[in-house]
């Protein structure tokens, strides 16, 4: 029963959403952006991912800024355009390369003798994308990428936002439409969401590299490529005012039909039920050399957990081996956690000839209610129930600094925080979900293309089993010796190359 | 019967090729830009990004100069030498190189047109009388050896209005002006007559001279 329970707690994380970090890596900067535009990297970014005010006006037009003309043009009798191809196809190749040292090695779970466990890691590619970015046409533009994952060791879709974008010729007003499958991929400030800065993270590195899951964190940040997709519309008003609200539904990549079954559950730890509406309102201001930026996001989602579905095939398997389960044993789809995610997010840039400092964050609270049919107090079935709380709250803070030198030298220092209430049922031991490391990433970078990062990420607080590297019997009975439950166990130190053409 | 030798036929073939594309280009052909976007929506679509979101000319960071009320023939000269890549400081390259390249004659003289009609900005009380003094002291006349620098009031004027091809400086960003002044100072950007002007010009004659000219006016006749 505890090895159950210790089970369900691992998947159980999953629905806190952080692991589904994993599934999408972050994009960059790609080269055909710059040759699409004939401007320079630092056009659009302080440093990729992170853009300048030039770069979030890029994005929010739809990617279709050039003065190229179209190597192939039709227009209608009013003169709108029905095609508008550059001579350009914008494909770029982008690669990362990853060597994490850990402090100490983790321990092997699958067996019943420890076997060599080592304390480091060579993800050679951590990734390698290709990458259509660019105009589709002169008021639509893409952003379309295919992964292979060094860690997953699979090849699959991973961000995409298409796009269409309009506006005012005095530019007063900015609007657009948007797809993708990435929620907050489609942001234009950094201190949220998938391009959140630190951006090259062990977190993300080591978590997927040995075996896993992360450290917790909520759901706002968490669905991704293959997860979900949704639709969006957005008005950056004045050059300052942004609004933009939009509705994600599940997307489970390779489930063709609507059924959300236990197989399609299981592949990402549970699937959105129904709509989630997003919203998400910003304000920036720029004077000088430097842009500031204040805004909030709220999510509302419904989660179908993976916990405790049993499909009518493992039932009639189950049955046929002697286990009898009854629909009051039985979790059934429909059963969902309601997430309530509400964000505040803030940005400052300086962007001077020489010096780039920017301080970026976010603060999101997340209220989780449980599924009834999920939580001990009011379970009905004979099995174990999954939470200990109908409601779970979760609360990240995330506050980076970071200073470039001529975009050739650089770093960073980012901190981290996440606490919650503890649900021992959810998370095993005394069921907190809390997490607390610092991130400091020294930069080099020879071309802007090719960087290479030295990042030393120290924990404080890894909760219970949060991380692979939770060295406890208890999480790992097959690895006797492993004791020592010390957040420091998950020290890291990564060196990564990240480059594209 | 006379045989075609092989040069003849290349010969014919080459006559007939060219009568014939000749024809068929006159047929199909349109005009350069046609498929190009207007200048004024290039304004809107592309250089407002930098220089003045809402199309005034008027940018907001000094990475970008202001274009409002500059020089018509001056920004056509600009924009044609950083379309040749002969304009070559690390601005330039970066961000002008690339986004100039395909712009046609007309397009360059359609923005130049645009922007030179934009209201200009002037200039604004310095907060350093002194240092905006000893500017004014470079700016008409000129440091002596063994730091020569030429009076800059000779070309750009009274207010640094400018004239034709001499570049408006009044309501320039400060840090913008001085960096050009360090460009031509270092040879980063070739202008044969300022790069001799400036070539010994001092950090802190920099900083006085473009502290000056952040409080001229700009306004009325631009000859000295």
């Amino acid at each position: 029963m505890r090895l159950l329970r210790l089970g369900v707690a691992a998947i159980t994380f999953v629905l806190g959403g952080a692991a589904l970090m994993l599934l999408a890596q972050p994009a960059r900067a790609v080269p055909p952006f710059a040759r699409q535009t004939g401007l320079a990297c630092e056009a659009c970014h302080t440093m990729p991912p992170e853009l300048t005010p030039f770069g979030r006006r890029f994005k929010l037009n739809g990617y279709t800024l050039t003065t190229r003309p179209p190597l192939v043009n039709d227009t209608d009798d009013h003169k709108r355009n029905t095609l508008w191809l550059t001579d350009l196809p914008g494909i770029a190749v982008l690669a990362q390369i990853g060597y994490d040292h850990y402090n100490r090695a983790p321990p092997d779970t699958g067996q019943p003798y420890p076997a060599h466990a080592q304390s480091d890691t060579f993800q050679f590619p951590d990734q390698f994308s290709l990458v259509y970015a660019g105009a589709v046409s002169d008021k639509v533009g893409a952003w379309m990428q295919l992964t292979y994952n060094g860690q997953s060791g699979s090849v699959g879709i991973d961000n995409i936002d298409i796009r269409y974008s309009d506006h005012t010729f005095d530019n007063k007003w900015v609007w657009g439409v948007t797809a993708n499958n990435y929620l907050t991929f489609q942001d234009v400030w950094n201190g949220i969401g998938s391009y959140t800065i630190p951006n090259f993270n062990t977190v993300t590195l080591s978590s997927g590299g040995v075996g896993g899951t992360g450290t917790s964190g909520p759901i706002l940040n968490a669905l991704g490529p293959g997860v979900v997709a949704g639709l969006g519309a957005y008005a950056f008003w004045n050059d300052s005012l942004y609004f933009e609200v939009a509705a994600y539904h599940s997307a489970v990549a390779g489930g063709g039909s609507p059924v959300v079954d236990s197989v399609s559950l299981a592949a990402n730890g549970g699937a959105l039920d129904r709509f989630a509406p997003y919203a998400r309102v910003a304000y920036e201001y720029d004077w000088g050399y430097q842009s500031a930026e204040i805004g909030g996001s709220a999510l509302y989602a419904d989660w179908i957990p993976s916990v405790g579905y049993i499909s009518a095939q493992q039932q009639l398997a189950a049955n046929a081996a002697g286990n009898t389960y009854t629909p009051a044993q039985t979790f059934y789809p429909g059963v969902s956690n309601r997430y309530t995610d509400l964000s505040v997010d803030w940005q400052y840039q300086y962007n001077g000839q020489h010096n780039i400092f920017g301080f970026l964050g976010h603060v999101t609270h997340e209220r989780q209610q449980n599924s009834r049919q999920l939580v001990a107090a009011t379970f009905t079935g004979a099995s174990s129930p999954i939470y200990s709380n109908p409601t779970d709250t979760l609360t990240q803070f995330l506050v980076t600094g970071e200073y470039f030198r001529n975009r050739r030298y650089g770093g960073l220092v980012s901190f981290t925080r996440t606490t919650g209430t503890n649900d021992p049922l959810a998370n095993g031991g005394n069921g907190s979900p809390a997490n607390q490391y610092e991130t400091f990433e020294l930069d080099y970078v020879p071309w802007l293309n090719f960087r290479f990062i030295l990042q030393y990420d120290v924990y404080q607080v890894v909760a219970n089993n949060q991380s692979p590297f939770n060295l406890s019997n208890a999480t790992f009975p097959n690895s006797p010796g492993f004791t020592n439950i010390r957040a420091g166990n998950n020290n890291t130190w990564v060196l990564g190359l990240w480059m594209d053409y | 019967m006379k045989k075609f030798t092989t040069h003849s036929l290349n010969v014919a073939v080459a006559l007939a090729c060219t009568v014939f594309g000749t024809v068929r280009a006159a047929e199909i052909s349109v005009p350069p830009d046609a498929s190009a976007r207007d200048a004024k929506t290039l304004v809107s679509f592309a250089c407002s990004k930098c220089h003045g979101t809402s199309t005034n000319g008027i940018s907001i960071s000094p990475l970008f100069p202001i274009l409002a009320g500059q020089n018509s023939i001056y920004i056509q000269e600009q924009l044609k030498l950083l379309r040749q890549h002969d304009r070559a400081d690390p601005h330039a390259r970066a961000f002008m190189w690339g986004i100039s390249h395909a712009l046609t004659d007309e397009q360059i003289q359609g923005l130049a047109e645009w922007f030179s009609s934009q209201p200009a900005v002037s200039g604004r009380p310095s907060n350093n009388a002194a240092l905006a003094a000893r500017g004014k002291e470079v700016y008409e006349n000129g440091v002596p050896e063994p730091h020569r620098v030429i009076k800059c009031i000779e070309c750009h004027g009274e207010t640094s209005a400018g004239t034709n091809n001499v570049p408006r400086l009044a309501g320039q960003h400060h840090d913008y002006l001085a960096l050009q002044l360090h460009y031509y100072r270092d040879g980063l950007r070739a202008n044969k007559l300022m790069n001799r002007n400036v070539k010994n010009i001092t950090d802190d004659d920099i900083a006085a001279v473009t502290e000056y000219i952040g409080t001229l006016s700009g306004a009325g006749d631009s000859s000295p």
